[in-house]
């Protein structure tokens, strides 16, 4: 099987059907989104349902990180609805996004350098004890949370919880990410090119936990170049191009070669 | 975070537990940020111990912890903006700014020596939230905004009291609360404010969610907006306590001295930043300790007062600190203490 050869991932069993009779978890519908003068979406609905991983590919520069970060809530759309669990929504800030239980690992935006690896894995979820107007750090909670969260996912080459995420190679710092986000994800969980950074075995985890996220029920957007990441645990692909949807394939729809090459041709 | 490298990491892999062992004493000594400019205090102290009489008389304590002590309260809350990465270049004019208002109303005009206070300081903390304000809504720098708001109080110090000094002849309450000889000791009431000051903005930095916050902003602002920390009200509220502690620090000058001129505070924005970077707070966000912004004020007193004492003519000081800043700096650079993670 070529498909596997490069990062075997685990493949879903046959069985596996998405029920979408019901509301997604989350749906853009009609969004179109400019920096300043600069359209870069165009009038994109896209929908994850409960279960189902939704791979979203498509050349450099289509737009797939700003629709992650629309959906997160840390970008928002010039124009068109977002709705989460069948409501309309509207995030302030992603700490709005993240309240409702939705985590993304964002592809430039991680971690933050100078914070031991316990403080950047709460930041923004903090366990605090609250006394009068003082929002008080629960450190030993948040430092063997953290420890568990971590060798339990995996990366057990992290020395300590305490060590600033600096002294942590590219691969760990994305690894953290990738982490936090799967222990914090309750609803639907977003990836931006996580493996980018990543080691072969890195990779296999990684993809064995989006596994494991839609077994439990959330919904999984993934981003990422490498076709044989994507073709093996989606769903659903869409493809953008330019900032627009041009085709929605189910899974076993197209071929990994049919795949790259609808990427690679020039719109 | 500082106060974390002392603490006995947790570690549940053995290959992390033995790893962590393995350092020694003298390395998480060296990991406590204080250190360094710990012992560039303690190195100065002792030779001007070495080359004065009267180094540890009460006049030389009296002036060195009344200076430090101001400057470092100013630095206090420079350095909090300082690690959510902006700067406050109106501090000092804010130093004069406050107490004048404070002054006018209560001495010339006959308020409430109370009431004038908390007027006086909420209109500092009105110029901090402008700083803010203005800095994180049109996201220029807020070196460009505090230096207009250096300029805006400059002009109205001047306007205010145009030369003359405002004096204070009774004793009051807040005066003696502010500024007052602290028993027989050589040490006045600024010091005991500094150390409240600096206790309960270490336990900010270090043990709340705040602090966490601040940290986290000036690290890298993308990634702390993106896990959800109101990285703009960060900002704002440290551009308030900046200007809030720099006004109540010329409150205190002013009710140590009984007296306040336009000039008072001037070269302080400066003097704050300097005590701030000596004591190991990064340029660029991200880093910084309050203790050692409190060690900077102080190697800044005891050099101005030790040059003094050994002879050397006053204007000298400034020349010696310009030096000494750019020395540390680069040091911090090639030890890679800030600077290096800003990637
Ligand atoms: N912060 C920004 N300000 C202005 N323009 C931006 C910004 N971020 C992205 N863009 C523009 O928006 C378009 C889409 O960018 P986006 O990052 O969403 O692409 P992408 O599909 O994730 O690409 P890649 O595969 O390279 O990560 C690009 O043309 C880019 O130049
Ligand atoms: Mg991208």
């Amino acid at each position: 099987m070529p498909l596997h050869a490069q990062a075997p991932a685990p493949i879903p069993d046959k069985t596996h059907v998405i029920d979408r009779s019901g509301e997604p978890v989350f749906e853009l519908r009609s969004v179109s989104h400019s920096y300043g003068r600069n359209k870069v979406i165009f009038d994109v609905s896209l929908a994850v349902w409960p279960g189902e991983v939704v791979g979203l590919v498509g050349d450099n520069g289509a737009g797939k990180s700003t629709l992650l970060k629309i959906f997160a809530g840390y970008q928002h759309p010039t124009s068109g609805t977002l709705r989460f669990m069948g409501k309309d929504v509207r995030f302030a800030t992603p700490a709005d996004a993240r309240a409702m239980g939705i985590e993304a690992v964002y592809q430039d935006l991680a971690i933050v350098d100078q914070l031991s690896l316990w403080r950047n894995f709460f930041l923004g979820k903090e366990i605090v004890r609250t006394i009068g107007p003082l929002h008080v750090l629960e450190r030993q909670r948040m430092r063997r949370e953290a420890q568990q969260a971590i060798s339990e996912l995996g990366l057990t080459r992290v020395r300590s919880v305490e060590e600033p995420v600096w002294t942590l190679s590219g691969g760990e710092r994305q690894s953290v990410a990738i982490t936090r986000a799967m222990h914090f994800g309750a609803k639907l969980l977003m990836l931006d090119e996580p493996t980018a950074a990543l080691s072969v075995r890195e990779t296999r985890n990684v993809l064995a936990s989006i596994g494991r996220a839609r077994d439990h029920g959330l919904g999984v957007l993934y981003i990422d170049h490498n076709m044989n990441h994507v073709l093996p645990v989606a769903d659903r692909i869409v493809l953008l191009e330019l900032g627009r949807v041009v085709r929605v394939m189910d899974r076993g729809e197209v071929s990994l070669e049919e795949l790259q090459d609808l990427i690679a041709r020039r719109p | 975070m500082d106060s974390d490298t002392s603490q006995k990491p947790i570690s549940a892999t053995p290959s992390a537990g033995s790893r962590v062992q393995r350092r020694s004493f003298a390395e998480i000594l060296l990991n406590v940020r204080e250190l360094a400019p710990g012992l560039g205090l303690a190195a100065v102290v002792l030779f001007f111990t070495l080359q004065t009489r009267n180094f540890w008389s009460p006049q030389t304590m009296t002036a060195i912890s009344t200076i430090a002590s101001t400057i470092a309260i100013v630095s206090i809350g420079v350095t909090m903006l300082m690690i959510c990465g902006e700067f406050d270049l109106s501090v000092g004019q804010n130093f004069a700014f406050t107490p004048i208002i404070w002054a006018i109303l209560f001495v010339t005009n006959g308020m409430n020596e109370w009431l004038a206070l908390a007027v006086a300081l909420a209109l500092a903390i009105c110029v901090g939230m402008v700083n803010g304000l203005v800095t994180t809504i049109f996201g220029i720098p807020s070196f460009i905004t505090t230096l207009g708001m250096f300029f805006v109080l400059q002009g109205l110090n001047n306007l205010l009291i145009s030369g003359h000094q405002l004096i204070m002849f009774d004793p009051s309450s807040a005066i003696s609360l502010l500024g007052a000889r602290i028993g027989t000791t050589p040490f006045y009431m600024p010091l005991v404010w500094m150390f409240i000051i600096a206790g309960a903005f270490w336990f900010v930095l270090a043990r709340l969610r705040y602090g966490n916050w601040t940290f986290a902003t000036g690290g890298r602002v993308g990634p702390a907006k993106a896990m959800g920390v109101p990285t703009g009200r960060v900002k704002r509220t440290n551009f308030i306590l900046s200007a809030f502690f720099a006004g109540l620090a010329g409150c205190m000058q002013f009710a140590y001295l009984r007296g306040v001129t336009q000039g008072q505070g001037q070269n302080y924005e400066l003097l704050a930043i300097t005590a701030a970077v000596l004591g190991g707070t990064s340029l660029f966000g991200g880093t910084g300790t309050i203790w050692g912004s409190v060690i900077g004020a102080f190697l800044l007193a005891t050099i101005q007062i030790g040059l003094v004492l050994i002879g050397v003519p006053g204007s000298f000081y400034v020349t010696f600190i310009g030096v000494m800043l750019v020395i540390v700096v680069i040091a911090n650079v090639r030890l890679g203490r800030f600077g290096t993670n800003q990637a």
